[in-house]
Parts: structure tokens; sequence; C-alpha cells
């Protein structure tokens, strides 16, 4: 695939119109390669720097190798550097020709000059040719042994390469065990480096033996070789000393003393011009003390400063990686960084994925004697230009609203969020009052006067509208107009689109009903009318579930739907402590910046070479196999908002902590998940529901016409095709048959709008779909646009389908396309697919 | 480690590629790469790590040029991202600049860096004194020197015996006739002024910048009046620990040529040099808005190149804006540039102007945040002065110069 801007290149001289200047490159350099002629060399490099030129902007030379390689007999070494890059890049598609370049090479790894000797060395172990190993071995070889230091070190990787290529030549050759006697004795620093990381390559590789890999893995890590590297350390360069540093991370002292005798050691590292190396201190100090509760916190002070500078100086690339680390420490020790909360303190150029880092950090740091400043600065942002940093700002001062004893001052610049007349402000605003009522309902009177306000006409976004339909519904007491706004709103019932905002109306007029049963009851009455006929399943389900519970007993409805609630006094935590832990294990690497341990998102060992395809492009594969695809969802939606705050996650899963009760299904688990913030007189009601439930379904579905209900059956399959409902297929192998297999089908079916009423998160149809035995491997996808991978097998024997399944909410279409091992079942297949689809959202 | 380095265009075009790792790295990943930047709108404001569907990425975007290493194993993030800022700055030290011809013009050279650089994925040295040695730059002297010579080998024919040297920054033994160092104090300013007109945050970070050539191998001290006011302080690799723990005193054999000696911080600074007052009233669709420009705390030196920017926003539909002093400018991105130059003696420099705002809209909701740049010649704001550098021995001619610099950093005004 070439790159999209190539076509749109302004042409350059160099820039070769096709095949016809190749071939002329071809015969200008054969003319050349026999030519002992004063300017040769001159005229041979002009050609070299045309044949690389060509090479570096993707066309293929490939063809003039034999003559490039005829014309590398030369003393000139650019000329040497051109033909070496020339023939590593291609050694690989041609393996024949590269023995060509061997004989050189060899003669090369031979010459007075040790740049030259490194330089053969190099490019020889860069071929990457696994039939050219035996000629490998005698140059690395004599490399290893070489007096200059620069071959050594060049050797040195070169035999790690080699051991790539061909592992068991390397072992058989006795490479590893030279390298350790090199990294313990040699006087050339970067050769102990070089011999260092290749050690730890070759002994943690799945290849070796694993018993002596474990007793070599440990020997690096034993005291003397530890102690070895670390008295060295300054003689370092800067990125070997990473790698030392790494090392000593891993290093277990076997006492306190020796803790602090490393630490006084490395602390001068802590000032290095090079963020790295303070980063990779930084590590060694934290995972050395961890044990040491006291001594830990001392670390987090000490490197709190090189911290704050690294994030303030350097590019604004560095200081990115660097602030995901700092926020990492604040969000486990905020206290200690409640003094320097200014630092977080965002910047109006700064990109906004670091002013979201730093808004976390700034709520995370908010205690009783910063908060004042922290919100005056936070309720400045709430005017940005960026708005959705501005919403971002709002939602961190309800976070510290509700983190906070003393809430006073906070409440008052809400409820003036509230007057701010922005669309945006306000709706942000609604949400967070909300919360905050839950958790402190003392302060209801306050709010409810500005939230009495709010014309519900102003608020648009269906959370925002959501939150005030709640407030309706719980304070309706104390509202003077709330039956009379809940009939109005139910008045436009129609044009409501957001299904969160029917359902929350609906309960909101129950419970104002129960408050004030005049006032409402007509109003009641329209939304239990216009909630049956609602086409969605949930509203239409919780409006028929609350028709019976009155018609039942009107005081038992009332203690369902309006228990008297505690105040919430802890909101759950997005990420659990453990996964929090295992980043912080992982404490300068690439976990820190995902904000997710590695397991979630690198395979065991790195993936070899496989092609980089378009159609899995946006797309995570679920970790495991079929049985965890919903976790392996959440990953890849962890992925999308990697930097979406808490706060934004914990809103989406709102309509559970709402102690409303949004669950469609009389399940009484469920329940008992919302008894948990209810009165426990609850529990008496929750018996009562299932008792009564399987009575009523009866009637239910004779009421709807529907026939059998869904849960009760399995799906009937069609006699000719059965379906393995265990069918297992794990995502490698699915990679690998999709590439392969062609397609076999591909069509496209309408949704019923059911269907797409249903679709408001993929998991709603990998659920249904595993009922009719198809089982997703991986999705993704925002509304209206949804991608599905799905796959199932055949019952009886392993052929299985794979399924590509495109689904846009707007237009109502799937698009599949059906790919089979067997392809003469896969007409048969996709009528089962459209019926399993068809299904989803009417059942 | 790293499996590739590619350097794109600022159409995306891969200029130079260069695979580690036996694991060739397939060019299609610059295309995915280069239309998620395009889907995230502006480049330089993309994540510097990013995780492809078959690599993690790393990118820093200099001059227009994007540096691109990939990666499919664990490996510290800082590590890739410090190592691609010295790439960028060693190529832009090497050709003198940055662009998308000069790399193409000289891709040979970048290719014999690469090589140096880093070997399988590993950064070897990065050092630019010990590579110059290795690699020629292609500068006048060796063009010319190629002409007369009719050798045209940019690569000099001795190793570069820094590598075996304890000093590693340091060319063995450089001559010079007039043996002179220059220290320079480049301090930047950074202050958030909030709505109120209070002084948020204030605080300077500043380098110490050494310009050394001297003769052999010098051994130099360099002590400053006040190093107590020092926050955090980060060092070049020559710098020696202890007597900087003992008495704060830098002693250190230089690199040759240019390099930064030291960074710090100073926190908690109590005044700016000076005031920026923008007052918005808006009324009926309209929006009035005056800001005023002064000196606040004289630094006894002239405060030169004074700008203010804002940006407006999104709600207004045209401004018209003038001043009593310098030139405004609004740039079709709704950016608005005030120069001003100098502050006059005899008055205050003053802006004002209308903004119409978008129909419907009675206020001004969204404010613009100020952003200030000054330079303030010969005087370092934190008020770090160097006491004294000195020399162990001092060679026949020596000449030492200090010289100090203060500019805006992120100053911004928030209103």
């Amino acid at each position: 695939m070439a790159p999209p801007a190539q076509s749109q290149r302004s042409s350059s001289p160099s820039q070769p119109s096709g095949k016809g200047e190749v071939s002329d490159l071809k015969s200008q350099l054969r003319q050349l390669a026999g030519s002992r002629a004063p300017g040769a060399d001159d005229s041979k490099r002009e050609l070299f720097k045309k044949v690389i030129s060509y090479m570096t902007i993707g066309i293929d030379v490939s063809s003039v190798f034999g003559e490039m390689v005829m014309c590398s007999a030369t003393s000139d070494i650019v000329l040497k550097k051109m033909c070496y890059l020339y023939v590593g890049n291609y050694a690989k598609g041609n393996p024949d020709l590269a023995l060509l370049t061997i004989n050189f090479l060899q003669r090369d790894c031979k010459d007075e000059d040790p740049m030259i000797r490194g330089l053969a060395l190099r490019s020889l172990c860069s071929l990457r040719v696994a039939n050219l190993v035996e000629y490998l071995v005698g140059p690395l070889g004599s490399g290893l042994k070489d007096s200059n230091s620069y071959v050594r070190t060049v050797a040195v990787i070169g035999v790690l390469k080699l051991y790539h290529i061909s592992a068991s030549t390397c072992v058989d050759a006795d490479f590893p065990a030279t390298l350790k006697h090199l990294m313990l004795n040699d006087s050339d620093t970067q050769v102990v480096a070089n011999c260092l990381s290749a050690l730890q390559e070759i002994w943690s590789s799945g290849t070796t033996t694993s018993e002596e890999a474990s007793r070599e893995r440990e020997t690096l890590l034993s005291k003397p070789v530890v102690y070895y590297f670390l008295n060295r350390i300054k003689e370092f360069s800067e990125w070997a000393q990473c790698i030392v540093l790494e090392l000593a991370a891993k290093y277990v002292p076997s006492d306190n003393s020796e803790i602090f005798d490393i630490m006084n050691l490395l602390e001068d590292r802590l000032q290095h011009a090079n963020g790295a190396v303070v980063l990779a201190t930084i590590k060694v100090f934290l995972h050395l003390t961890l044990s040491m509760t006291d001594v830990h916190q001392q670390v987090y002070e000490r490197i709190k400063a090189p911290l704050l500078t690294l994030v303030s100086s350097g590019s604004p690339e560095q200081s990115y990686a660097v602030l995901s680390h700092l926020h990492l420490l604040v969000m486990r020790a905020p206290f200690i960084f409640s003094s320097d909360y200014k630092h977080f303190y965002c910047q109006y150029n700064e990109p906004s994925y670091v002013k979201k880092l730093k808004l976390e950090m700034l709520t995370a740091v908010a205690n009783e004697s910063n908060t004042y400043e922290i919100v005056t600065e936070l309720c400045e942002y709430a005017a940005n230009v960026d708005i959705p940093i501005a919403r971002e700002s709002i939602r961190a001062v309800g976070k510290i609203a509700l983190q906070q004893y003393d809430v006073n001052a906070i409440v008052d610049r809400l409820l003036q969020f509230l007057e701010m007349e922005k669309d945006y402000v306000t709706a942000e605003a609604l949400v967070l009052v909300k919360d905050l009522l839950r958790k402190y309902p003392q302060w209801s009177h306050d709010c409810i006067a500005v939230v009495g306000n709010i014309s519900s006409k102003n608020v648009q976004e269906p959370k925002a509208k959501a939150a005030l339909i709640w407030m309706l519904g719980e304070y309706s007491q104390d509202m003077q107009d709330a039956p009379y706004i809940l009939e109005s709103l139910i008045e436009n019932w129609d044009d409501e689109h957001s299904a969160e905002v029917r359902l929350h109306l609906l309960t909101a007029v129950m419970k104002c009903f129960f408050k004030r049963p005049p006032e409402t009851q007509r109003a009641l009455g329209a939304a239990l009318a216009a909630g049956l006929a609602d086409f969605h399943q949930d509203v239409h389900d919780r409006a028929l579930f609350y028709y019976r519970l009155l018609q039942y007993n009107v005081t038992v409805a009332e203690r369902v739907v309006n228990p008297p609630k505690q105040a919430v006094s802890v909101f759950a935590d997005t990420q659990s402590s453990e996964i929090k832990d295992r980043i912080f294990d992982e404490f300068n690497s690439l976990s820190v910046v995902y904000q997710k341990p590695s397991y979630m998102f690198t395979d065991k060992e790195h993936r070899g070479p496989f092609e980089f395809s378009d159609e899995l492009g946006n797309l995570s594969i679920g970790a495991e196999s079929s049985d965890t695809v919903v976790p392996g969802h959440r990953v890849e939606a962890n992925d999308k908002d990697l930097l979406l705050s808490t706060a934004e996650k914990e809103e989406t899963r709102g309509p559970i902590n709402n102690g409303v009760y949004s669950a469609p299904s009389y399940d009484s688990s469920l329940v008992s998940l919302s008894a948990s913030q209810s009165q426990p007189d609850v529990a008496i009601s929750s018996p009562t529901i299932p008792g009564h439930a399987p009575q009523s379904s009866l009637a239910i579905d004779d009421l709807l016409g529907l026939g059998v209900p869904a849960a009760a059956a399995p799906v009937p399959s069609p006699p000719p095709l059965k379906l393995n409902s265990k069918a297992v297929l794990d995502p490698s192998t699915f990679q690998q048959k999709w590439r392969q297999l062609p397609i076999s089908l591909s069509q496209e079916y309408t949704v019923s709008p059911q269907g797409v009423g249903a679709l408001t998160t993929p998991q709603a149809l990998l659920r249904h779909m595993q009922t009719h035995s198809i089982h997703c491997i991986a999705s993704g996808g925002q509304s209206p646009n949804f991608k599905f991978f799905f796959f199932a097998q055949k019952a009886e024997e392993s052929s299985s389908f794979l399924i590509e399944c495109i689904i846009n909410t707007s237009s109502a279409k799937a698009q599949t396309k059906i790919k089979a091992d067997d392809q003469s079942a896969s007409q048969a297949f996709s009528s089962l697919f459209q019926t399993a689809l068809s299904k989803f959202g009417v059942l | 480690m790293l499996q590739c380095i590619f350097l794109l265009s600022d159409s995306g075009e891969v200029m130079l590629e260069k695979q580690f790792s036996g694991h060739r790295v397939d060019r299609s990943i610059c295309a995915w790469f280069w239309e998620h930047a395009i889907s995230q709108g502006d480049s330089s404001k993309l994540q510097p790590v990013i995780a492809s569907p078959t690599h993690y990425l790393f990118q820093i975007l200099r001059e227009g040029i994007t540096f691109l290493a990939c990666t499919q194993v664990e490996m510290p993030p800082l590590m890739a991202v410090e190592f691609l800022c010295r790439v960028a700055d060693v190529l832009s030290d090497y050709l003198g600049g940055l662009n998308e011809d000069l790399i193409k013009d000289n891709f040979i050279i970048v290719y014999e860096l690469l090589d140096e650089m880093i070997d399988n994925g590993f950064p070897l040295t990065t050092e630019p004194n010990i590579l110059r040695e290795m690699i020629a730059p292609p500068n006048i002297v060796s063009k010319v020197l190629s002409v007369v010579t009719g050798n045209s080998s940019n690569v000099s024919d001795t190793l570069p015996s820094a590598t075996a040297s304890c000093v590693p920054w340091r060319t063995t033994d450089p001559k010079y006739a007039n043996n002179e160092v220059y220290v320079d104090l480049v301090e930047e300013m950074d202050a958030i002024i909030n709505r109120d007109g209070v002084l948020v945050k204030c605080e300077i970070y500043g380098e110490v910048q050494v310009n050394s050539h001297l003769s052999g191998l010098p051994d130099l001290t360099l002590s400053f009046k006040n190093p107590s006011i020092l926050g955090d302080v980060r060092f070049h690799p020559c710098v020696r620990f202890r007597p900087w723990e003992s008495h704060q005193i830098l002693s250190f054999v230089p690199p040759d040529g240019q390099f930064k000696l030291m960074s710090y911080r100073v926190r908690k600074l109590k005044s700016t040099p000076l005031y920026v007052k923008p007052q918005l009233t808006s009324d009926a669709g309209t929006c009035r808005i005056t800001l005023l420009v002064g000196i606040r705390n004289d630094p006894g030196k002239t405060i030169d190149s004074i700008t203010v920017q804002f940006q407006l926003p999104p709600c207004i539909l045209s401004a018209d804006l003038s001043s009593n002093y310098g030139t405004v400018n609004i740039l079709s991105n709704k950016m608005c540039c005030w120069s001003i130059g100098r502050i006059p003696k005899d008055k205050t420099p003053s802006m004002s102007g209308t903004l119409v705002l978008e129909s419907g809209l009675e206020r001004l909701q969204v404010f613009p945040t100020f952003q200030v740049g000054f330079r303030i010649m010969a005087v370092a704001l934190s008020g770090l002065q160097i006491d004294k550098l000195d020399l162990k021995t001092i060679p026949a001619r020596f000449y030492k110069g200090f010289r100090a610099l203060t500019s805006a950093g992120e100053f911004e005004i928030r209103s």
C-alpha cells in the first residue's frame, strides 16, 4: 500500500518516470563496474545515490542487485556505505544474489580500517538470510576479539542478529558465553552495554532451553553482576545507563542497607539532562522501596522536583510522556503533590490530551487547603474556547465536590454554572447537581431553588435532561410546578428521541404521583399510555411494569419505585486498584501512557512479521476466545477514550448507579443490586415481583401476541444447518482464516427499527447473537456505524464461518461479508444469520 | 526496542526509512499514521505515543517533518521520544536546519548518522561531538576541500578516539589560537494571570548555555552568587556531582562548542515585568474590548519585541480593532496579533475596538486568552547571577564572556 500523499508530491528532478530509468541505471552501472578510470568513483557515487534515492521513495530497484555488487569493489568508504545500505535492504528478498555479496563483505571484515571492518560486519549481520548464517560465524568470532572497540560493539549486536536468524547456530558457536565474558571484562562501556542488552534479549526469548535461560537470567540479576554495572554507571553512555537502570529495577536487594547504598549511588542520576535516565532512576527508587512505607514516601518527595522540571522543560512530546508518569504517581499519592497544584494548571496552548491529564491531577490533589484555588482555576476553564475541556473542567469541579467534606463554596459555584446560560455548561452542571444531591441530600433546598428556574426547553442533551427529570421526580414535593413541567414534557413524548430520557420520565412521573397524586394523575395516565405505545423495548416494558404494579397494589408500587434512599457515600471507581498496581509495576513503560497494564494491549510474545491488514484496521481483537467477548470489548472501549476522565466513564454507567430501575427484566439479582442503595425494606418487594412475574408473563404474551418469550426457549435452528453453541476460535486463527478465505457471500440486509433502537451499545447485539450460536470475536465503532466480526462453527464438524458485519443505525442497513471453510453451506448460514439478526430487538 | 524509523514530509510522503530488526515494518503503517493524523485535525496536537493496530508508534514533529518510530514490544516511552528528539537535534545541527529539501538532498548523510546512532533498535550514541568525528557534516569547507582535492569523501578515515576516552563528550585534543568561553543565561518566564488580574502562577525555566573553544582538557568551575534560589536543576553529563552537592559549584570538563550545561527552575516569583489589562463589556450583540499594556516592574533594561496575541472566539462574526501604538493584524484563522515592540515613553499603548457577535447572542460567553511575548536582553529575571568562572590552568590567551536573556514563555492573561 503506497502512502496516499505520494501521488500529490511535486515532481522532483530525481524522480524516475518508470521502469526505463531503472534499466538505464543498470547498464550504466555495468559499464562502470570494471572501469579503473580516474573519475569512476565519482560517477559511481552519483549512480549509487540515484539508486538509493529510488529505493527510499519506494521504487523497486532490486533488479540492479548484481551490478551494485560488481561495483562494490572500491576503496571509497561512502560508496561502500551506500552499497551496504542497498544490500541490506534487498538481500532478504534475493537470497541467491545475497550470496554474491558475502565475498566482498567478508573481505571488508578483514580491512585495515576498523571503521570499514565494523561497517562490513554490521551489514553482513543485517542481511538476515537464513541460509547464509554459516558465513557469519567466522567474522563474528574474530569481530568479538577485535582490538578495536568499535568493531567489538558492532559484533556484539551482530551476535544478537544472528541469534534471531538462527538461534541454534548462535548457541553452537558458544557466542552467549563469549558475550558474557566480554560483558564482565571488556574495557569499553559501549561493548559492555551492548552485551547486556543482547544477553537480556537472548535469554528472555522463548527459544532457548528454559532451564538454562532462567539460570542465566538469574545470574544477570545476581548481586555481583548488578553491582558491577552500578559501580560503573557513570562511564556508560546515557542510553546504556537506561538499560543498566532497567536491570537494577529488577534486582531484589537482600537487606535495607543495600537499598540505601543503591539509592545513594544513583541519586545524582535524577539530575541527568536526559529525561529517559531520570525516569529509569525513578523507577529503580520506587521499586526498591515498595516494601518500606515511610521511605517510599520520602522517595516521592525526592522525585517530585525532577519530575516537575521534566514536565516544564523539553518538547511537548517529552513532557507528555513524563506527564503520564506523573499522573500515575499523583493518582497513587495525591497528598504528596497537593502543594504543587499550580503545576497542573492548564496553559492555553497545550493540546487537549495534556489538559485532560492535568484536570484529572487537579481533581486528585484537591484537599481542604487548596480546594478554593483549584476550583477558582477550574471555573475559569469553564469559559474556555475549547468546549470539551470546558465540560471536563465542570465535571472536575463536581468530582472535587463529591470528594470533599466542605462543599459550601463549591455548591455555590456549581449553581453559578447553571446561571451561565451556556447550553453545555448548564447540561454538565445539571448532571453534577444530580450526583451531588445523591451524596448530600441536605443541599436539596439550595439546589432545587436554582434548578427550578431552569426551563426544560433550554436543556437538550439527553444526559442533562434525564438528570433534570430525575430531580423533578425526586424533589417534586419541594418544587411547586414539578407536576406541570413533567406534564408538558409528556405532551412532547414523541419528540423525545432518547430512550434514556423517556425511561426517566416514566419513573419521575411515578415518583411525583406518589407525592402529589391529584395533580399528577392525568400526567401519569398520559405517560403510561405513551410508554405502552413506545417502540423502544425498555420503555415499553417499564411502562407495562409500572402499570401492572399500580394495578396490583399502589403501596407496594411506591415501595418499589420510590423507596427512601440513603445518601451515596462513595461512587464506584472506574479502574480497579489491582489494575492500578499492575500499571505501577510497569512504571517507565508504555502501560503508563496507555493507562492500562501491558497484558491488556500486548501479546505474550511480540507479534511476528504479520502483515498490516486494513480490514482489521480500526478494531482490536478480543483477548481470548469468545467467552471473553465482553472484557475483550472493554479493552477496546478503553482504547478509544484512553484519556477519558473517570467522571465520564462513571456517567456511562449512570443508569445503574442511579438507583432508578432501568433494566428491562424482572431479574431479582438486579433488584438486590439496587437494594444496596435503598433501604433494606425493599427486600420485601423483591420476592413479590418474581412471584408475580410468571403469572403475568403469559398475559403479556397474549396481550402482545408474540408467542414464545425470548429467554424461555432455545432458538429453533433450521434442520439443515446446526451450529455449535460452544464454538471456540482464537483471534490469530481468525485473522489467518480471514486473510486466506475468499468472500463466499456478501449481502445487505435491512435492520428492523427495533433492532436499531436496541443497538445502543455493541454488547447488546453480541449477547443476542450468542444465543444463536454466533460468536463475536471483535467489535467496534460508535453510533451510527458499528462493525462486528463474528464466527460460528458447524455442530458436527469443525468447519467454521467468518462474518464481517457493518451496521449503520442511521440508514438501518447491515452489510455482511461471509467467508466459510465449507463454501456450499454459506447460503444456508447466511439465511440463519439474517434470521438471527432480524430477531434482534424484536423479541 | 525500536524496529524502524520513518521520516515523513509535511504532506505525509515517506522521505526516509530505516529498519533495525529482522521484522520489517511495512510502509503501510505510515499511511495508517497519516490517515490517523488527518482525522485528528491539527497534526501538532497529535499524541506522541499512538497505538496502531499492529505497532506502537512514537512520533515527534519538527519543522513540518514527522519522525515516526515503530515498536511491537514494551519499552520506556520516554526513551523513544527522547531519542527521536535527539535525532532531530543532530540532523538539524548537521544539515543546518530541517526541511524537506535538506533531508532529500542529504539522505545519505542521514542514513549514515542513523546507522551510528542506533543499532538493532538500541540507541548507541547521540553525542554530536562523537558523531562529528565519524561523519563529517556537509559544510562549505568540506565541499571546497572535495573540489580542490578531488576526494569527495565526507567520512573521516580515523575512528573517534573519544569513544574510548573517559570524557566521551569531548574531542580529545582540540587546539585553538584564541581560547574563549562564553556563558549565557537564557530564561523563559511562564505566567498565568487570571480574570481578576491576580498572578496565579509565575515561574522561570532557565538554561545555562556554554560555548567553549578551549585547547586541551580544560577544567572549569562556575559559581553563582545566589544558588539558593534555584529550584530543581538538571546537568549535562559533564558536571561533577559532588562539588554541587557540597558547595553549589559547577565543576566540569566542557564539550567542545555549544552545549547546555544546566537547566533550572525558579518558582514562585512575585511579579512580572509587564502588565496587560483586558476589559471586555458586551451588550446587545456587540462586545467592546480595550487592552492596556504597560511596565509594571522595570527590569532596568529595555523590554523588546512586545506582542499580544489572542484567538477570537468562534462566535464572533467580525472585529474592528485599532491601537494607539504598534500594529494590529487579524489573521484568517481569527488570530489577532498586536505587535507593540518597545513601550514608548510618552504614552501607554492601548488597543480598542468592537467585536460583532453571532446573531442571537446577546453577550460574549467564551472569553479569549491573551498570550504575551517579550524579550529582555542582558537581564535574567529570576535574579540568578554568575559569580565567577575559573579555569584550572589558564592558557596564554583566554577570554570569557557572560550574557543573559529573558523572554516570555507561556505568558498568558485570561479574561
